[in-house]
């Protein structure tokens, strides 16, 4: 059996001048849970629609279960699940309806649509026309067709969007419970690093078509930086005050002012604020939020 | 799993009223063409109508089984047409529309099976709107008691309108590629709308046994005298339509981006 699920090698996709994404090296194991995080435009999607097929790479290439993807050869795809997006669904039928069809197609048994219908709670709305679903719903309704002939890969595109936080938590255990007890392979993406940062044994940062960073979880939780923050009646003059007296790693956001290489020295800190003739607000020693490192990786903040 | 390809295309059907819809308009041709024969046959009554009664009066018809069936012709050649644009653009457009494009494609099942089991619900979905047509055309026909009917009359009648829809069912996977090349319902109704001018006035030149959109309104003579057969030429060019029509929409599924 092949090691991994999901390879990529130099997978590229250009429109005109625009990489959408950029030679991608991707090597996901069989039996975890990978999260493909970045901001929109990232180039997630342009990559899972070319692990589908459904976008043919402009250079690279996407194996997938130890096939390679040709768009338009569909065997490879007879065990993978997917999402790609947005949910959706055929409108007039019900969601029962929608699943069969989606049963008949993949060969699944007929007792996995009322198997997929519970395990996704979707009891109440089986006999209600997916055109009527909450998007909430219509996302449960996806994901059931994703689940439904137990595939041995998943790839879901935004898994948790229009869920709400407890639907958010059924899915996530949902997930941990197919990748640990059902050995199956879980390649996601996201645009929320708090969402996947627990659920996810490796992380892929993803920025202009290009992977930034690859990380466990032990490797992830250790970006949570220790820093100093702190409040003054002028951000911008307590900066070149902190610069001067040597601080270097300094980052100004949301009213606050966090310098990274400042534990241990919060009286130089204090003093040096203070001694400058501003009010010192308030200060405390805190650890940077993982979200904040995800955007300053890629660019969303100014260090 | 290819068979299941076929049924499902008809279960997806399930509750569009676009089914019964395009049922019940086609269903009123035969009764608006009774109508005419009506006012026909009854100019007194045709006067007292005013303008409906002039222009039937004007349109040199015969309240006869043979105007009555040649009227009918027209109207498939020309109704069949549009509603065959109808049925490929929901049976093709849908899928982009309703954004359900991507979920099918990555399916394990190749693509061009999707374009037969589309082809096939077409085929059945138009099959029995003009079989209820052809069936409602005797039956309105008989109703008005019009002169004229023998054996070979409807024969011949019912052959020629069966022609006529067949003709235009092999124009439609050109229709059902414009679909998939414009990802929606508008761009193959806008083409159906095109390609009914351009037959419409081609028909009318030297060159419109060629063009595959006048054939069908030559044969039904809305596009000047009508041709009483089928030039093998024109056959051949339908024939050869119906194949590219298959292929492109294959190769646009098959090769194209989804970026949907």
């Amino acid at each position: 059996m092949e090691e991994y699920a999901v390879q990529t090698r130099s997978l590229s996709k250009h429109y005109g001048d625009v990489r959408a994404v950029d030679g991608l090296d991707l090597n996901v194991h069989r039996g975890e849970i990978y999260a493909f995080l970045g901001r929109n435009g990232a180039g997630k999607t342009t990559t899972i629609r070319m692990l589908l097929g459904l976008v043919k790479p402009t250079r690279g290439e996407a194996v997938i279960l130890g096939h390679r993807v040709i768009p338009g050869q569909s065997g490879v795809f007879r065990s993978v699940g997917y999402l790609v997006e947005t949910a959706t669904a055929y409108p007039n039928l019900t969601v029962e309806e929608n699943l069969d069809i989606q049963r008949r197609l993949t060969g699944a048994p007929k007792a996995a649509v009322s198997e997929m219908v519970d395990r996704l709670r979707l009891g109440p709305y089986a006999r209600r026309r997916a055109g009527r679903l909450s998007l909430g719903n219509l996302q449960r309704l996806a994901l059931a067709r994703a689940l439904l002939h137990a595939p041995d890969l998943l790839i879901l595109d935004e898994p948790a969007n229009a869920l709400d936080p407890a639907g958010i938590v059924e899915v996530r255990d949902l997930l941990r419970t197919l990748a640990a007890g059902e050995g199956t392979t879980v390649f996601l993406s996201s645009h929320i690093l708090s969402e996947v940062a627990h659920l996810a044994d490796r992380i892929g940062i993803v920025h202009e078509g290009r992977l930034l960073e690859e990380l466990n979880r032990a490797q992830l939780l250790a970006k949570e930086n220790p820093c100093v923050e702190v409040t003054t009646s002028d951000l911008d003059r307590a900066r070149t005050l902190l610069e001067a007296i040597g601080f270097a790693r300094l980052e100004a956001r949301d009213g606050w002012l966090r310098i990274f290489d400042a534990p241990g020295r919060e009286a130089e800190v204090a003093r040096a604020i203070v001694g400058g003739g501003l009010d010192l607000r308030s200060m405390n020693t805190t650890h940077e939020d993982l979200e904040s490192y995800f955007l300053r990786m890629t660019g969303g903040i100014e260090s | 799993m290819t068979g299941q390809v076929f049924f499902t295309e008809f279960l997806k059907l399930r509750r569009s009223r676009i089914t019964w819809l395009t049922t019940l308009a086609f269903s009123l041709m035969p009764l608006g063409c009774g109508l005419f024969m009506w006012i026909v046959r009854e100019p007194g009554r045709a006067a007292a109508l005013g303008l409906l009664g002039t222009k039937a009066s004007f349109m040199g018809l015969e309240a006869t089984w043979t105007g009555y069936i040649g009227m009918i012709i027209q109207a498939v050649g020309v109704i069949g047409l549009l509603l065959l644009s109808v049925i490929a653009s929901y049976l093709f457009g849908r899928e982009y529309s309703e954004r359900t494009a991507k979920n099918m494609m990555a399916l394990p099942i190749a693509r061009h099976w999707f374009v037969a089991a589309k082809l096939t619900v077409a085929f059945a979905w138009f099959g029995a709107i003009i079989a209820i047509c052809l069936a409602e055309t005797f039956i309105v026909g008989s109703a008005l008691g019009l002169p004229g009917l023998s054996s070979g009359i409807a024969l011949r009648g019912a052959g020629e309108i069966l022609l006529a829809a067949g003709v235009s069912f092999l124009l439609m996977p050109v229709t059902a590629w414009i679909a998939t090349l414009g990802k929606g319902y508008l761009p193959p109704l806008g083409f159906a709308i095109l390609t009914l001018v351009l037959g419409t006035v081609l028909g009318a030149t030297g060159w419109g046994k060629w063009f595959p959109w006048s054939i069908v309104p030559l044969f039904a003579g809305t596009a000047g005298p009508r041709a009483e057969t089928l030039a093998p030429g024109s056959l051949i060019v339908v024939f050869l339509t119906f194949a590219a029509g298959i292929a492109a929409t294959i190769g646009q599924l098959r090769w194209s981006d989804n970026t949907q």
